[in-house]
């Protein structure tokens, strides 16, 4: 199990630094991402208005949150779905064990959800003596591994085909190959009897359309087709700031998050399930059953700053383009959500206590804010989240005080010429903290302030 | 560190009484809200401009499909949909659409995951990605379009959209959508492992689209 946490964040970077095959993956991954969301982008010649479009769109979500979820439980319910609403974590998980326990449910599919990697759902599900399986074939590799997902569209994009190969040897007794076909009809082998038996399918939802009750999801595998489409429970869990107002909104949300994501113009499937289905004898699920989470969400509408977070599509393109995580990978974070995005969501889900360092791996470069779809404003949000560590009991103390004494001298023009005297003497004689030089040059301080020479010209 | 499955005893069930999760979460949302100073304006723009499509919606169609790895065949008679079909050899499963249960036959489908073939039509297509539109409400095609390892799709040239906007007007329209409809493009596939590519992963490893020029197969 991995057990790195966001308050380790520093010591966990240094030793994911250290780990050349996993920098290689890493680099190999996001730079092919990276082009791939460039080239797609660029193929629309709408791109930048498409954002415009989306980013206002979830602003007027966001503003009216409260209405918006209330039309869409009134419209799914209307179609035959059951809705429950979660206030955290725990009772997400204790809604989703209750659903499946009532219907006896021994095997369960389940298909790739950040939300319910965020309640550690496997596990609650487990501790009740439910078979949990896996069913993206990234999630089945790490769920084998007994591992956490390092990024949130390819959980496994740590791994190397060879230590896939060498786990599904050890766990599935497949003779040695590293052929990725092989490895990929392994993996389709062994899950088609789950997805044929299984009793409940439990999956995320990419949106939530407030207009008709329908919940999208979109894949490229086809796991999530047959985890919603087999077993007769669906299951679906929804953050509360994944709906939209508009089914026509989906003409915008779903040209940017697979170009965002992949750089494909669509991934292969998208499901679009409004209810239940019309007829008994008809295919699909008899129960459809959607649980709607805040989970520390509604908190950050507190504030038009920390409001954008829930703009969030998930799509993973902040990941791809930081400086930080291409370095380091989703691991060394210690949280649920990776790179930018999990850098400033993390410390407002699990609080600035446990994250204090979080908001400080970014050199605010602002590659993030470039491609984000929906273009949240990264670098603002973490500057506004450094001012809250600092604010806090995890803030450096020294570091107030020095701030403080900066800002007097500053304030006054005899403390500032005393100020800059003292540096051209101290530069000499006492080297400044090695922990600022490391990553900066300094020029000396002039000969000769301006304020003198101004007063010489 | 696990998760624990707390038994709350029916009290996430519960109506009336101590205020519900929904009220909390409602309330919740609605004062962080009230609580918040004032944004900027959000920067407006009246609508996006549509790209404008001029290419041939079949043979658009056709490239798109095939740029994903899925195969195209463009027909214009029963002759030519019976002729490419039997191409393909398997157990195959038919969906219950009457113009393919009229050319191949009806066979009530058992277990679906026995079968090498599902052959369906779509209802629509979208030229603009090769994607293919299927509404369960109108076919029974939910599963033979997804489990049997090679899927045959018929639709109609006169039914293929320009535009992804086109598509979704179509599903949704005069406030009725089906409980399940589907969209389409190409195989399966990952690239989960080292981003390499893998065509066939859950569902269909191949996908032959046959596009009907000839009178549509529902008349």
């Amino acid at each position: 199990m991995n057990h790195l946490t966001s308050e380790t964040f520093d010591k966990n970077a240094k030793a994911a630094l250290a780990d050349v095959q996993l920098r290689g993956a890493l680099r190999n991954a996001t730079s092919l991402f990276g082009k791939r969301r460039l080239e797609a982008a660029r193929s629309l010649n709408n791109w930048e208005d498409l954002r415009t479009a989306a980013r206002a769109i979830k602003d007027d979500v966001l503003l009216h949150l409260d209405s918006y979820l209330e039309t869409f439980e009134a419209n799914a319910k209307q179609r035959g779905a059951v809705v429950h609403w979660a206030a955290d974590a725990a009772e997400a998980n204790a809604i989703i064990c209750k659903l499946a326990r009532d219907h006896d449910a021994r095997t369960i599919v389940k298909s790739k959800s950040m939300t319910t990697e965020e309640t550690h759902l496997n596990d609650a599900l487990e501790a009740e003596g439910m078979q949990v399986v896996e069913t993206d074939l990234g999630e089945y590799i790490i769920q084998l591994a007994h591992e956490t997902p390092s990024h949130i569209i390819a959980p496994a994009i740590h791994k190397t085909k060879g230590q896939v190969a060498q786990l599904f040897t050890e766990t599935l007794g497949m003779p040695p190959t590293d052929d990725i076909a092989q490895l990929t009809s392994t993996a389709r082998a062994t899950l088609r009897d789950r997805f044929a038996s299984a009793d409940v399918g439990i999956s995320g939802v990419n949106f939530g359309i407030a207009e008709t009750g329908t919940i999208v999801i979109v894949e490229n595998e086809g796991n999530i087709r047959l985890t919603t489409s087999v077993p007769r429970m669906h299951i679906a869990v929804m953050g509360i700031e994944k709906v939209l107002p508009r089914f026509a909104d989906l003409d915008i949300f779903l040209k940017l998050l697979p170009r965002s994501g992949t750089g494909q113009r669509l991934t292969t499937y998208q499901s679009f399930i409004t209810g239940t289905k019309r007829n008994a004898s008809d295919e699909g699920p008899d129960e459809l059953h959607i649980v709607i989470m805040d989970n520390g969400r509604s908190r950050m509408l507190a504030h038009p700053v920390t409001r954008q977070s829930l703009a969030c599509i998930r799509c993973g393109a902040c990941l791809n383009a930081c400086p930080v995580y291409q370095q380091i990978g989703g691991h060394a974070y210690g949280s649920v959500y990776p790179g930018p995005i999990g850098a400033v969501i993390t410390p407002q889900l699990i609080g600035i206590e446990k994250a204090a360092q979080l908001p400080y791996a970014s050199s605010l470069c602002g590659a993030c804010r470039e491609v984000c779809p929906v273009k949240i404003d990264i670098p603002r949000l973490l500057l506004h989240l450094r001012a809250d560590v600092a604010a806090s009991p995890k803030g450096n103390a020294a570091e107030r005080l020095i701030f403080k004494l900066w800002a007097r001298v500053m304030l006054s023009p005899s403390l500032y010429k005393m100020g800059t005297m003292a540096a051209r003497v101290m530069q000499r004689v006492m080297p400044l903290s090695r922990a600022w030089t490391n990553g900066r040059d300094l020029r000396p301080v002039e000969r000769q302030s301006f304020r003198d020479w101004w007063k010489h010209e | 560190m696990g998760a624990i499955c707390v038994r709350l005893s029916d009290r996430v069930f519960e109506t009336g009484g101590s205020m519900s999760s929904r009220e909390t979460i409602l309330k919740s949302i609605r004062s962080h809200l009230a609580a918040s100073p004032p944004d900027d304006p959000s920067e407006s723009v009246s609508s996006v401009i549509p790209i404008s499509v001029a290419d041939e919606p079949v043979a658009l169609f056709k490239q798109n499909l095939e740029a994903v790895n899925g195969h195209c065949v463009v027909v214009e008679s029963e002759e030519e949909i019976v002729q490419q079909v039997t191409r393909i050899s398997g157990k195959i499963a038919i969906s219950d659409a009457p113009g393919l249960n009229r050319l191949f036959g009806a066979q009530p489908v058992e277990n679906i995951f026995d079968y090498d073939v599902g052959i369906s039509t779509a209802q629509a297509a979208i030229a603009e990605t090769g994607t293919l539109v299927l509404d369960s409400a109108r076919e029974r095609h939910r599963l033979v379009s997804l489990v049997p390892p090679v899927h045959i799709a018929i639709v109609d040239a006169s039914s293929i959209f320009h535009t992804l906007g086109e598509a979704l007007a179509f599903i949704y329209q005069n406030g009725n959508i089906s409980p399940a409809v589907t969209f389409i493009t190409g195989p399966s596939r990952t690239a989960d492992i080292e981003l390499t590519l893998a065509i066939g992963v859950h569902g269909p490893q191949e996908l032959f689209v046959i596009v009907n020029k000839g009178p549509s197969l529902s008349n």
